[in-house]
């Protein structure tokens, strides 16, 4: 016990606590030197963690999570974590494509099945935690999406770990893009299939990936358009090479269903492809504006994973509140085209207006629109400046990306209006100029 | 060594590449206690590194260390490192060299001095490059290429942990000097077939764009005294 409280001991400075020479900056070290370690005690790790992060939080880590204290509009409230005031800001952050998170007509559904259904499930969708409206919801679903069957879970995250786990075993092998998320990795981990990864959209390294396991089950996992770069998959490529080898796709369209394609029905239709691919993937949590996820599929794979989707039936079912609110957003969805027009015309006066400053947006043709800074270190300080102008804009850095690719993530929303939109690119342009990131 | 137990290394160049490649493969070099890094799940990291030292305590020499990236050992009390390794095989082009650093931190060695060439192209310019060419006999070991992506002066810790006859041990590691780091998957490495690169496994399977290059110039290499974590029995 003498070491534990030893440990437990107050750093003097956060360079002795982490070992990192006395002259080191905070902004040397990251969250990736903190995630591996070997030790004699399981809490080693903590106290060096704890001293950098402490040095490192208020040089620009503060910035995430800071407390909103309004639904996510075009503009907020929250309570800033550097001096603790609250703070009104445009928000370029939140991923509510549509607007549709407090649209009057979501939330009056959420109140009414409120009432009805109080709070929570109280139970697994696979016992006694289904309702009438989350029958619903996948009916609506499986019906916008054109397949026989979709499947609810509580969160998009437990989508994909409970659709990849659910299918795929020891001895079968998943091969996923690149930059395919956190949440499709953690799927693979848990499933103990072999795992590899191709080229971020190279439908070419996919195939040599391919050859190295014919014969084996495979799924190949694709993205509909990925979260970090904003760009979109090249299905067409992707499915042409997987069908050639014989194995299955699934497309994770969580933040491209209902904003893509002549209706909504995401990347899939857009390509003319919804019969190409073998497993729908999506989230509530982005242009349905609620939360939890899909899997739109036939009536044999609905019957499978409700058997063996452990992340599913093990946990509670997704908020009937929650569900009324994402099936009216649904129905808006389908019945106010004009919604997602309105987000593509916003997507293209933004992206005239940083063109026309030689504002560097990377590769992304979405409403993703990372605004690249390329600098690491500095990163945070602009992020705290783009806060202090009025703008609450994102700061993502390595290990979110890779190395010297740090930038600000701009998610449009179609509630956004073209004098909101100039405003902000007004702002970040200035920010980027007095900071030295723009010409 | 000084008077304080640390030996000092001085460096010219001192590049390293890291590179994915299959778990597996990286387990069947790794001691079984030791961990991999994973770069994504399944997926172990390769490190390639080359030294040109200009002064040692055994003179000047050409240094090719491959290894795989492992998890660090961290302790309360203790230094977090940067990054920790296990370096498989050395390959140094003095006989002098290999023997002082089997001698003093049991660093595993390919028995025969090797040839090596490190050139800069491109110095100053924004293509700015080394070029590490090693060789035994003009049979080719490996080539790598790392790019430089902006300088600065940095010093970071590292550990490298290194395993013989007489038992497992511990050398901390500090490296000083100007910095060039990046993810640009500029550089480029080839392998070649050689007893130093066979426990590798399928040298295909090597991705030759690396995640990550390092540079550093002009710098010292500190090693602490080495620390023994396990010593092998009847030693």
């Amino acid at each position: 016990m003498e070491s534990v409280r030893e440990s437990a001991a107050q750093p003097e400075s956060w360079t002795d606590a982490v070992g990192a020479p006395a002259t080191a900056s905070a902004v040397e070290y990251d969250f990736s030197n903190f995630y591996y370690s070997s030790s004699d005690d399981a809490l080693a790790v903590l106290r060096p963690y704890n001293a950098w992060y402490s040095q490192a939080r208020p040089q620009g880590y503060f910035l995430f999570g800071q407390p909103m204290a309004t639904a996510p509009r075009p503009y907020i409230e929250l309570k800033e974590q550097s001096e603790l005031r609250r703070v009104q800001l445009l928000n370029l952050s939140s991923y509510n494509y549509l607007g549709l998170s407090y649209r009057p007509e979501v939330v009056q559904a959420a109140k009414d099945a409120l009432d009805v259904y109080g709070l929570g499930a109280a139970g697994s969708p696979i016992l006694s935690g289904t309702m009438q409206i989350h029958d619903d919801l996948q009916k609506e679903l499986a019906r916008f999406k054109g397949t026989e069957a979709a499947v609810i879970y509580p969160s998009g995250y437990s989508t994909n770990v409970g659709l990849i786990s659910g299918l795929m075993r020891a001895g079968d092998v998943v091969i996923m893009d690149q930059n395919a998320h956190a949440s499709c990795v953690d799927g693979a981990i848990l499933s103990k299939a072999e795992t590899r990864f191709f080229r971020h959209n190279q439908a070419e390294d996919l195939e040599k990936k391919l050859k190295k396991v014919a014969g084996k089950k495979v799924l190949v996992i694709v993205e509909g358009v990925y979260s970090m770069d904003g760009d979109v998959c090249p299905l067409p490529d992707i499915v042409e090479v997987t069908r050639r080898y014989g194995a299955r796709i699934m497309i994770d369209e969580a933040h491209s269903s209902f904003i893509y394609g002549p209706t909504g029905r995401g990347v899939v239709e857009m390509y003319g492809l919804k019969d190409q691919i073998d497993i729908h993937l999506g989230t509530f949590s982005k242009a349905l504006g609620g939360m939890g996820g899909y899997v739109a599929c036939s009536t044999d794979m609905y019957r499978y994973l409700d058997a063996f989707s452990r992340a599913r039936f093990f946990s509670c079912a997704l908020s009937p509140v929650v569900a009324a609110g994402v099936l009216e957003s649904l129905r808006i969805v389908q019945r106010e085209p004009e919604l997602r027009t309105k987000l593509w015309e916003n997507v293209a006066y933004i992206r005239g207006l940083l063109d026309a400053q030689g504002v560097d947006v990377g590769e992304s043709t979405s409403q993703i629109i990372p605004v690249m800074v390329r600098d690491d270190r500095r990163i945070m300080r602009v992020a705290r400046h783009m806060q202090e102008a009025g703008l609450y804009l994102q700061p993502v850095r390595y290990p979110a990306v890779t190395k010297h690719r740090s930038r600000f993530r701009i998610s449009i929303s179609a509630a956004h209006s073209f004098e909101q939109l100039d405003s902000a690119a007004e702002i970040l342009v200035s920010v980027l100029r007095k900071e030295g990131i723009l010409a | 060594m000084s008077d304080n137990g640390t030996t000092l290394y001085r460096y010219r160049n001192a590049v390293g590449g890291f590179f994915d490649f299959p778990v597996e493969q990286a387990r069947a070099i790794l001691p079984k206690d030791l961990h991999p890094v994973e770069l994504h799940h399944g997926s172990a990291i390769l490190s390639v590194m080359a030294f040109d030292f200009t002064e040692s305590e055994v003179g000047a020499y050409k240094e090719l260390i491959l290894g795989i990236l492992v998890s660090p050992r961290v302790e309360p009390g203790t230094a977090m490192p940067h990054s920790a390794f296990y370096p498989y095989l050395l390959g140094t082009t003095t006989t002098a060299s290999r023997e002082h650093a089997i001698e003093r931190w049991h660093l595993p060695h390919f028995m025969k001095d090797i040839g090596m060439s490190m050139e800069v192209e491109g110095e100053g310019s924004d293509r700015e490059r080394l070029v590490v060419k090693a060789w035994d006999e003009g049979t080719p070991i490996a080539e790598l290429t790392i790019t430089s992506h902006g300088w600065r002066q940095a010093e970071q810790n590292h550990q490298s942990f290194m395993r013989d006859d007489e038992g497992t041990f511990l050398a901390q590691i500090n490296m000083a000097g100007g910095l060039s780091e990046n993810e640009e998957e500029a550089g480029r490495l080839k392998l070649f077939p050689h007893p130093m690169t066979d426990p590798i496994g399928d040298l295909d399977e090597v991705n030759e764009l690396p995640l990550r290059e390092i540079w550093m110039r002009d710098g010292v290499q500190t090693f602490q005294p080495l620390r023994v974590l396990s010593q092998a029995a009847g030693v």
